[in-house]
């Protein structure tokens, strides 16, 4: 085998619509994630904000008690001359581990070297220059002077006060001690337990002035706030940064949330357009392949339209007899549509020398059924006639063949037998429309006697009526389908038919010619027979 | 293709009453698209042997020599057939070719 005529399976495609799709919900996503992203981000901003400022709002309650105890003690030196008791018994309490400072001390100032006068707690940690230096800034302000000691053996802040205001006079000194790698935790209990933190003294975040923090690394990178406090004359600043993320995990989550649906329902959609682009371009090529079946369809109709058509013709005279002294015109026109044949027939045959025989039929129905009987009941006639052209003889003997057997169906029948020289005509009638003459520019209708159509049980016998006619008169036979319209009482089609034919000059040939084409409805229904005999003098 | 949609015709039987004809009300236009429903119907009435049929024509509006020959077939199967309340187009179809007295046209 050739393996060459093996076509190759196009590589699977997306469709356009799918593309859009796709490339639509990415975006949106996009979009979507990176919004989330930054509300996410200045709410974490935010959040930090005020956890800094109710950080430093503590820190501020935390340091006023070291104030007024040191304004006290000062206070109470000053009133009592010193008094060490007094001094001690005051603040006490306030030194040691669980009290504000580790160490307390009552100085005396004024002299060349300051020196304490008692000291409560631990030794101070301050060098005689640090003291001199600090105690003359207290002198000067008369608030809560600092200082850090962070150099020290024991890092710590000291405090000094003074409420004297001349040379002599007592100052009350106290020191907090830092943790030595100035690295402390926040108990984990408090509402700051998310938060790492450095605390500087002064309002700048310079690594010397470093007091504590919770952090390993210095300076505080990443989101970060910072906060500062009035510290007496000196200041604390706080710089805090998230552990993790403050307004809960799923926000900071959310985008990759985002995210992730996004791109699920970005696919699914493009899945879902490629499948309708799909369903639509089968649909499209369905009702392709239905127009063609209807084209087909119609083709066959008009096949077999013209096949019956042929049929129809086939089953009628080939030509007209000539009769001297007649002009002799016929047509068959089809329903307008169908495909079956119809059981309307005519006939016009010499009968002796001077005389002509005129036969129009229709079989009740239509179809095969109706064109063959149409076909038997033709021949019938035709050789009936042979033997007696008498109009009712004929009918009577056509009408005794078919009751002679069974047979569902009936048929009208007019015969009129024309003498051509007598200028006389004799008609009778099955059930048949009635002819009609036109003679000197009038249409009238022959009036007969009704008589029941051919197949009707027990109807045997017909009658005839006689009529003598002028020169040139015109006799015009037909079917049913020439007048008959539906919803309209037959009689309107006869008379339009009257009005039709009336009046006119035109020759015989043009007359039958033009009258199916003008009293034909749109889309009539029925075949239609038309005969017309004219003298010709 | 107006030929090859049927033209709607409704059929109703009534046998009621004792001993009565039965009764068949047609509506709609009767031709030969539809004609074979109308033979279905004469037929089951047939077999039960009745002397006499009346057909109510009074709804119909069209009926073509295929409508007349079933009608006219039964007539020539049972005694009486009876037409009544044709309409005025229907009428003459019947009065034209000549069916008056075999079809026993009522008011």
């Amino acid at each position: 085998m050739d393996s060459s005529g093996v076509g190759v399976e196009p590589s699977w495609r997306p469709s356009p619509v799918a593309l859009v799709a796709l490339i639509t919900g990415l975006v949106v996503t996009a979009l979507l994630a990176v919004t989330t992203a930054v509300l996410y981000d200045r709410n974490e901003d935010r959040l930090l904000g005020l956890r800094a400022k109710e950080l430093g709002l503590l820190f501020t309650a935390a340091v006023v008690p070291k104030q007024t105890e040191m304004a006290s003690a000062a206070a109470l030196a000053d009133a009592t001359g010193g008094s060490v008791p007094r001094f001690r018994a005051l603040i006490q309490s306030q030194v040691g581990p669980k009290g504000q400072f580790a160490s307390a001390s009552l100085w005396r100032l004024g002299g060349t070297h300051p020196a304490p006068v008692t000291i409560i707690g631990s030794a101070p940690q301050i060098t005689s220059a640090q003291a001199k230096e600090l105690f003359a800034r207290a002198a000067h302000s008369h608030s809560l002077t600092v200082k850090g000691l962070l150099q020290a053996s024991e890092p710590s802040i000291a405090y000094a006060l003074t409420t004297t205001s001349g040379r002599r006079g007592f100052l009350v000194y106290g020191e907090t001690r830092l943790p030595v790698n100035r690295r402390s935790k926040l108990e984990s209990n408090t509402a700051f337990s998310d938060l790492d933190y450095a605390i500087y003294l002064g309002r700048t975040t310079q690594t010397p002035n470093l007091l504590v923090t919770s952090l390993q690394d210095l300076p505080v990178d990443g989101r970060r706030a910072s906060s500062s406090v009035p510290l007496g004359d000196r200041a604390l600043t706080l710089v805090v940064t998230p552990r993790g993320s403050l307004g809960g995990t799923f926000f900071r989550i959310l985008p990759w949330i985002v995210v992730a649906f996004g791109l699920a329902l970005s696919i699914v959609a493009a899945i879902l357009a490629d499948r309708l682009a799909r369903r639509r371009e089968r649909a499209e090529e369905l009702a392709g392949s239905l127009d063609r079946a209807r084209g087909e369809i119609e083709q066959m109709y008009t096949e077999q339209r013209s096949i019956a058509q042929t049929l129809q013709h086939a089953l009628l005279p080939e030509t007209l007899p000539e009769v001297r002294g007649l002009k002799v015109s016929a047509r068959y026109v089809a329903a307008s549509s169908g495909v079956e044949v119809g059981g309307d027939w005519y006939d016009v045959v010499a009968a002796g020398e001077h005389r002509a025989l005129l036969v129009i039929g229709d079989v009740s129905g239509h179809g095969l059924r109706a064109a063959t009987t149409m076909a038997s009941l033709r021949h019938a006639t035709l050789a009936y006639a042979a033997h007696d052209a008498r109009p009712s003889v004929i009918l009577s003997r056509l009408s005794e063949y078919v009751n002679g057997s069974s047979h569902d169906y009936f048929a009208t029948v007019l015969c009129a037998l024309i003498d051509v020289e007598a200028h006389r005509l004799t008609v009778a009638s099955a059930g048949h429309l009635p002819p009609l003459l036109l003679q000197d520019g009038s249409a009238i209708f022959v009036e007969m006697a009704p008589s029941a159509p051919i197949g009707v049980a027990g109807e045997s016998h017909y009658s005839e009526t006689d009529i003598s006619v002028a020169a040139h008169t015109t006799l015009v036979a037909f079917t049913d389908g020439l007048v008959e319209r539906r919803g309209e009482v037959i009689d309107t089609g006869l008379a339009r038919l009257q009005g039709a034919a009336a009046g006119n000059g035109e020759s015989l040939e043009d007359l039958i010619a033009k009258l199916p084409q003008e009293l034909a409805s749109d889309g009539h229904h029925d075949d239609t027979a038309i005969v017309g005999i004219q003298w010709q003098n | 293709m107006a030929e090859l949609e049927n033209q709607a015709v409704e059929l109703r039987i009534d046998r009621s009453g004792d001993g009565a004809a039965p009764t068949v009300a047609l509506s709609g236009e009767l031709d030969s698209s539809n004609v074979p429903q109308l033979q279905t119907a004469v037929a089951a009435i047939l077999a039960e042997h009745p002397q006499r049929v009346v057909f109510d024509l009074s709804g119909l509006r069209f009926m073509d020599s295929a409508g007349i020959s079933v009608l006219v077939k039964l007539a020539g199967e049972i005694e009486t057939v009876q037409i009544r309340d044709p309409s005025p187009i229907v009428r003459r179809v019947i009065e034209i070719t000549g069916l008056t007295d075999i079809l026993q046209v009522g008011p």
